[in-house]
């Protein structure tokens, strides 16, 4: 007796399409059906303050959420860019001090210190295979202590008052929106037509192969989370002049967010699946979710069971569509 | 010795009438009194109210200087946290190492889970009193159990723990403060204003006890919020929500209550974007960042304090402990530092440092040479 493969039938292959389907646009119909249903719940939403308010606020979740993609698409991970917005925000008020022509030595130096904690976790992924949770989640301790130690647990000192440029919208157009727009082009041209963006799909898709293939896997696994953490330091930069103040806790969450975000969008936590579209719909759906609960006035903890079950719901679909395949 | 134990039990009555008449000021001062039906729905209220005409008999704690004393702390977390820490290290070395000989520190890092550990390792260290910053009332309940039956008086400075079994508590009471503050929302405003409220971090005991006596304020005159949000005491989080709020609710949005400085600094920020009025604030705090921006708009406001400076008053409150001397179960700090006490925008002025650095929380009792040690002061031009 023989057991038909699922697309050796008509109902099977049937199957197969529609899950390929799910897999390939089920976050773009999220989104959509997220919209629709805000056009009930939320009407507000779609006002144009409302607007500019969401894009700047999803803007700084993707800004961050580009660089960890990438990172999830070699099959890697980046806990430690927590550390980093508060990193970028003591180097911006301390080296300024408030004065706005030191904003830009500020965030080089920001820059070089953020691609000094990415090559970090990039050599102690490949070079010493540190898994990468374990290898993150001690650099963000590390980066949390050293900064800690620096400012004596009191991070203050001022922000310049140009970055406030950050808070000021035209229409819903807003500086934020404009850099996540750009740094989303200028990668997603990188992915799709470049060799290093095919590089970086082979390493996740199958690092032996890519290996084999002549692919210095180590070199794009490293500068992968170098570039994870200079746009994470980017997004620290926005977040400074949105805050305009040194805060602690600045960015908390966003680490997780961003991951959140990229696997709604379709990447997958294993490699070599997914991209920067998708994670552009996740980051939007995520912030929908977040502005559209507070719209609808509902409890912060409403509020994190839906986020858990959009994610948990998105993990699961993702997962029976890939089994499928 | 009758003279002494004469002259303690007068200073004693001073303190509970002092206490009293302070509790019915503000009271006189907000026109807000507490019901038996507030009493009756706050467990915090029944502890605290019970409390204010109990003594503590410590004679069992008796023992000669100097003392070894542990301090809890909150830790490495916000610059209030950090003042409170500079104030016990500066006043310890101020009472001179004949009355404090260590102070053994921990830092909980503003969380529970860290600190209920923390407490057991102080304790191994067998200090001879042990003061408590709790940083969760459910979780912090069972340590300073363990140190009251291993014989280490506990002072609690700052918040409250659900046990009772603990020797004093230092700090004010939270509810009146978030009851009072929405009585003065609710006088500048009126009644039928449109009120939004943003409180601290969900399950923390302060937030949670504040919100608690807002709430029965705004529910007894019939009020319905518009809405109410966590803002995690942080700046970046008061500001995502108001922002949104702005977007809904726009110019009909007549006054907001929000637990502390930081998240109004977020709001007020939200409201500078937006190029909008700023409605009346109640929940600042003398904090210099929330004044500087209040000064510079001209928004009315009403501000509480909640003075990290108050670790003075708990550390005199375990010294009194291990001197065997009685003492009152609710030491209100207010009583000793009467400067730490509500103001409206009509005062502002009167309390802004322009020397201080923006996340500079006052009354500061330290000299201004520690101050500038710790980079909370800005530099003169």
């Amino acid at each position: 007796m023989s057991i038909a493969k699922p697309y050796e039938s008509a109902s099977g292959a049937s199957n197969w399409r529609m899950r390929k389907f799910i897999a390939d646009f089920g976050v773009y119909i999220a989104l959509a059906v997220l919209l629709l249903a805000a056009t009930v719940l939320t009407p507000k939403l779609f006002e144009v303050n409302t607007i500019a308010v969401v894009m700047r606020q999803a803007s700084q979740l993707g800004i961050v959420a580009i660089g960890q993609t990438m990172i999830l698409l070699v099959a890697g991970l980046d806990l430690s860019i927590g550390g980093i917005f508060l990193m970028t925000s003591i180097v911006v008020a301390d080296v300024t001090n408030g004065r706005d022509e030191m904003v830009l030595p500020a965030i080089l130096i920001a820059l070089a210190l953020g691609a000094l904690i990415g090559a970090g976790n990039g050599v102690l992924v490949t070079k010493r295979r540190v898994p990468p949770f374990v290898a993150t989640l001690g650099m963000l301790v590390l980066v949390k202590g050293a900064t800690q130690a620096y400012t004596k647990g009191v991070p203050g000192g001022f922000v310049p008052d140009v970055l406030g440029i950050v808070n000021q919208s035209w229409f819903v157009l807003s500086i934020p929106l404009l850099l996540w727009l750009g740094l989303n082009a200028f990668f997603i041209f990188v992915l799709r037509r470049t060799s290093y963006g095919r590089k970086v799909y082979a390493v996740g898709s199958n690092i032996e192969a890519a290996r084999l293939s002549g692919i210095s896997v180590d070199v794009i696994r490293i500068s992968v989370y170098i570039l994870g953490s200079c746009l994470a330091v980017a997004s620290g930069v926005v977040l400074t002049g949105y805050v305009g103040y040194v805060d602690r806790f600045i960015g908390t969450g966003l680490e997780l967010d961003s991951i959140a975000a990229a696997i709604v969008g379709g990447t997958a936590f294993v490699g070599g699946r997914g991209g920067l579209l998708g994670t552009i719909a996740g980051v939007l759906i995520i912030q929908l979710l977040s502005t559209m609960a507070l719209l609808m006035g509902l409890d912060i903890e409403v509020q994190f069971i839906i986020k858990g079950l959009v994610i948990l719901g998105a993990v699961t679909l993702y997962s029976l569509a890939e089994t499928e395949s | 010795m009758i003279k002494r134990i004469v002259i303690a039990m007068f200073v004693l009555c001073l303190i509970l009438g002092s206490s009293a008449l302070s509790f019915a000021q503000d009271e006189d001062m907000s026109g807000f009194e507490i019901t038996q039906e507030m009493i009756d729905a706050s467990p915090y209220l029944q502890s605290v109210l019970s409390r204010l005409d109990q003594v503590y008999d410590t004679s069992e704690f008796a023992k000669d200087p100097p003392y070894r004393i542990a301090f809890a702390a909150q830790g490495t977390s916000n610059a209030w946290s950090a003042l409170m820490d500079a104030h016990a290290y500066w006043y310890v070395e101020h009472l001179g190492e004949d009355v404090v000989s260590e102070l053994l520190y921990g830092d909980a890092q503003a969380q529970a889970d860290i600190q209920v550990p923390l407490v057991e390792d102080l304790l191994a260290q067998e200090p001879d009193a042990l003061i408590l910053v709790p940083m969760g009332a459910a979780a912090l309940s069972a340590p300073v159990e363990r140190a009251m039956m291993q014989g280490v008086p506990v002072v609690l400075c700052a918040s409250a723990v659900e046990t009772d079994n603990f020797v004093t508590e230092v700090g004010t009471n939270l509810y009146s403060i978030g009851a009072t503050l929405a009585e003065w929302l609710i006088d500048t405003v009126g009644a039928d204003g449109n009120f939004l409220m943003m409180t601290g971090v969900p399950g923390v005991t302060t937030s949670v006890i504040m919100e608690e006596g807002a709430m029965a304020v705004f529910e007894s005159q019939g009020i319905e919020l518009l809405d109410n949000q966590p803002g995690f005491w942080s700046p970046a989080e008061g500001k995502k929500i108001m922002e949104t709020w702005l977007a809904q609710h726009g110019d009909g949005i007549d006054g907001i209550w929000t637990g502390g400085a930081q998240m109004a600094q977020g709001i007020i920020s939200a409201y500078e974007d937006a190029e909008m009025e700023i409605p009346p604030i109640a929940g600042g705090e003398m904090q210099s960042g929330f004044l500087r921006s209040a000064i510079e708009h001209g928004f009315e406001f009403y501000a509480w304090m909640y003075p990290n400076a108050m670790i003075t008053i708990c550390l005199d409150a375990a010294i009194q402990i291990l001197q065997g001397e009685p003492i009152a179960r609710f030491i209100d700090f207010v009583d000793t530092m009467p400067e730490a006490r509500p103001f409206t925008d009509a005062e502002a002025e009167d309390y802004y440092r322009p020397r201080w650095s923006d996340d500079v929380h006052g009354p500061v009792t330290m000299p201004d040479e520690k101050l500038a040690e710790l980079g909370f002061l800005v530099e003169e031009e």
